[in-house]
């Protein structure tokens, strides 16, 4: 499929059109709460979340007999939200740690869970079909009436974030500080886990129980690579996820046999990868060149040492002497004394080098923070 | 999800019933084992990833030898749980992002990358990521294991009774090692076990049974198995061999209750084991004594009402004028409430600290005594000496 006709369908093309907005903006909510499920050091919350929902939407199901995504979603809600606050009170009154914690909450509640679905699959009545969607989720069933859930989720989430903004970016960072100026600590707690629960829940339907997490962690950590500030972070997060929600089911849609939430995990995946690298501030390829300049021109400098500690025993510093007598110290190539030259600190004349006035006075500075920090 | 679930005969336990539930112990031991390790490791998360990283491993594993329970299959999937660790260490160590976010990044990675493999090659392979994720151990007698035409019984009890015995081996000849680099890391490198080879032996055991297991109970109740009876053990014993002991305790009862309660509700047999687990460590989770919740609830309470009590014991000891000891003066000078301020009198009074005459409340030479240690404590600042004190002096606790 080339790109025209990809753009083409996604105007004429109902199904694909569902999808895609559907992607990019469970994309973009994913990723706006999962900076502050990262930044909070809670990761690994959403791996155990949406394992948790899974016994929430059994049991609405048992209750109310419906399949009605709204109601089983409010289940998946109530059993994620039991299970984030099983997990702090395992952590704060018991000596259990949080990862024993999440694992057990995320393993036994998606084990009650398979109990109750395979339970409901013996049950006589025939409408229990498609539960197993949330396991895996399938972007494909997304109706528009989801997408417009999603959308106005998604709008209440970025209201209450505007609107409590500074009170989560200061217990996000100092939460004791917070709590000393007299803001309820508990309650902006509670609502920022609330909407992560809450985002995590929308995403079972299209990406499934397995992948949800790195929905949510994904665009983030791609995120906090290229910048230091809550806002951009959370802005370039959602702008991540929504791609990889957009470019995922590109590419599903472009190919048989591809489901479509693994395919935006790797999309994301790849966002991850390439931020690891080419960010500019934190990046591993920007940090290795940094390593290396740093290292030659540690170098340099202790070339330009050894050369002052012998001019200096000379009354006029431009007093030449032979390259040789530098060989006692490893430190020099061709290449180190051009560049020593290029600064103007000695002159090269064929075998013989001469420090120059610059180069003394650079020498004498180099153990003096003051001058180096400047 | 399979459907099929084999039906059982009535009235007697027939043979398949025996070798399922024999299955499900194993597997219930061979996981806690390493279980508990992890836990007191504290990365009880790693057996999350590892058990749904390991998926495209068995897929090309798959691919190659066409046996879900052949043996170069558990190794090369076992190999990509090993290199899934490497790979979170790999990312921590760039200092990007925390631990858990390297966790978090790699599992469904590696996880997607299965998944598309196998639905890329939805033909030629026979295995869906159902059976993966959840496991149907009703299947597992099924598949027997044939030497040269003799039904030696089922093919996965051979497969995690090896894996069993190999772990068994393992904990026995490397105890020690084990029991010093998990509690003091520092200590086992001095000594000269590395604490790097013992780290990576243990997932690589524990990648082992993973894969071992998976096709029995599913990936993701592997991870119920090892990490539940170690944390409910965990939470009744500090010594690390009973909780062993008591880890593959819960591990083997839930294997057989959850059996016959899949029997009672008709429904998964993994699933069942691993909602037995999970009430057993609620239970405990509530009531063991010391480390349960109820119990820690029980003492903060009585903590706090004794540390009431010995701020009131030093406020009385501060003041000799009459007004300072009335007892209505309590409520407004503490700023206690009402009730507090009663239980806390009730109690000074019942440990003989305190007597009170026409409202006037004054420390008898008990309480003057307790004080004075009490304040001796307060400068020292030693947590151990307020506890033999309070044993000394209390007849009633808080």
């Amino acid at each position: 499929m080339s790109l025209s006709e990809y753009f083409e369908l996604l105007f004429t093309d109902y199904t694909l059109r569902t999808i895609t907005l559907g992607t990019a903006v469970l994309g973009a909510i994913c990723g706006m709460l999962g900076s502050f499920a990262v930044l909070r050091k809670q990761s690994l919350l959403g791996d155990a979340i949406s394992h948790a929902a899974l016994p929430g939407i059994a049991i609405a199901f048992l209750i109310t007999g419906t399949k009605d995504a709204n109601v089983l979603l409010l289940g998946a809600l109530v059993s994620g939200l039991i299970g984030t606050f099983w997990i702090r009170g395992m952590t704060t009154k018991t000596h259990l740690k949080s990862d024993t914690a999440l694992g057990l909450v995320l393993s036994l509640f998606f084990g009650f869970g398979m109990l109750l679905l395979t339970f409901i699959q013996k049950q006589p009545n025939a409408n229990q079909a498609g539960l197993d969607k949330y396991l895996f989720g399938q972007a494909a069933t997304l109706v528009e009436k989801d997408v417009q859930l999603m959308v106005i989720v998604t709008g209440v989430c970025l209201f209450v974030l505007l609107l409590f903004w500074k009170e989560f970016k200061m217990l996000l960072f100092d939460a004791d500080y917070t709590m000393t100026l007299g803001f309820n600590t508990k309650f902006i707690d509670i609502l920022i886990t609330f909407f992560i629960v809450l985002a995590i829940v929308l995403g079972l339907q299209t990406v499934g129980v397995v992948l949800m997490s790195a929905m949510l962690l994904a665009p983030a950590a791609a995120a906090r690579q290229w910048t230091n500030s809550l806002g951009i972070m959370v802005f370039l997060a959602a702008i991540f996820g929504a791609f990889s929600g957009v470019l995922g089911t590109a590419i599903s849609a472009s190919q048989n046999n591809l489901s479509t939430g693994p395919v935006i995990v790797l999309v994301a995946a790849v966002f991850v990868l390439v931020s690891f690298i080419f960010s500019p501030g934190r990046g591993l390829l920007f940090r290795e060149l940094r390593f290396r300049r740093n290292r030659r021109d540690l170098q340099l400098k202790k070339t330009l040492q050894f050369m002052y500690g012998i001019a200096k025993t000379h009354e006029n510093i431009s007093h030449p002497h032979a390259i040789r007598i530098l060989n006692n110290f490893q430190g020099f190539t061709k290449t180190s004394l051009r560049a020593l030259e290029e600064k103007e600190w000695i002159e090269l004349d064929k075998q013989l080098w001469s420090m120059t006035d610059k180069g003394f006075d650079a020498a004498q500075d180099l153990y003096n923070q003051q001058a180096n920090n400047d | 999800m399979p459907l099929k679930i084999y039906i059982i005969n009535k009235q007697i336990m027939t043979n398949p019933q025996i070798e399922i539930q024999l299955i499900a112990v194993v597997v219930a031991i061979a996981c806690a084992i390493p279980g508990v390790f992890l836990v007191l490791r504290k990365m009880a998360l790693i057996s999350d990833a590892i058990s749904h990283s390991i998926l495209p491993g068995i897929v090309i594993g798959f691919f190659i030898t066409q046996d879900l329970n052949s043996p170069l299959l558990i190794l090369l999937a076992a190999f990509t749980g090993v290199i899934t660790v490497v790979l979170v260490e790999m990312i921590q160590k760039t200092g990007l992002v925390k631990e858990d976010t390297a966790i978090g990044l790699v599992f469904p990675a590696l996880f997607s990358i299965g998944v598309i493999l196998i639905a890329k090659n939805a033909n030629d392979v026979h295995l869906d990521v159902d059976a993966v994720l959840l496991g149907e151990l009703a299947f597992a007698p099924f598949d027997r294991l044939l030497i040269s035409g003799m039904d030696m019984g089922p093919q996965s009890l051979w497969v995690m009774g090896v894996i069993l015995l190999i772990t068994l081996g393992l904990l026995f000849l490397f105890f020690k090692e084990l029991k010093v680099s998990t509690f003091d890391t520092g200590l086992s490198s001095a000594l000269g076990f590395s604490p790097l080879i013992l780290h990576y032996g243990l997932m690589s055991v524990s990648s082992v049974t993973v894969v071992g297991a998976f096709d029995a109970v599913g990936a993701i109740l592997v991870v119920a198995l090892m990490i539940a009876p170690a944390a409910t053990a965990y939470l009744l014993t500090s010594d690390l061999k009973k909780m062993l002991l008591l880890s593959v305790g819960f591990g083997v009862f839930s294997a057989i209750a959850g059996y016959w309660l899949a029997h009672l509700l008709d429904a998964s047999i993994s699933g069942s084991m691993t909602t037995v687990l999970g009430i057993v460590f609620l239970l405990v989770y509530l009531f063991a004594p010391s480390k349960g919740l109820l119990s820690v609830l029980y003492r903060q309470k009585q903590q706090r009402i004794e540390v009431s009590l010995i701020t009131f014991l030093l406020h009385l000891n501060n003041h000799q004028e009459e007004n300072e000891r009335h007892v209505n003066h309590l409520n407004e000078h503490i700023n206690w409430q009402k009730v507090r301020s009663k239980s806390v009198l009730e109690l000074a009074q019942k440990n003989n600290m305190i007597g009170i005459e026409n409202n006037i409340v004054s420390l008898t030479d008990k309480g003057r005594e307790f004080t004075n240690l009490a304040l001796e404590y307060i400068i020292t600042n030693k947590d151990e000496k307020i506890e033999h004190m309070k044993e000394d002096f209390f007849l009633f606790r808080g």
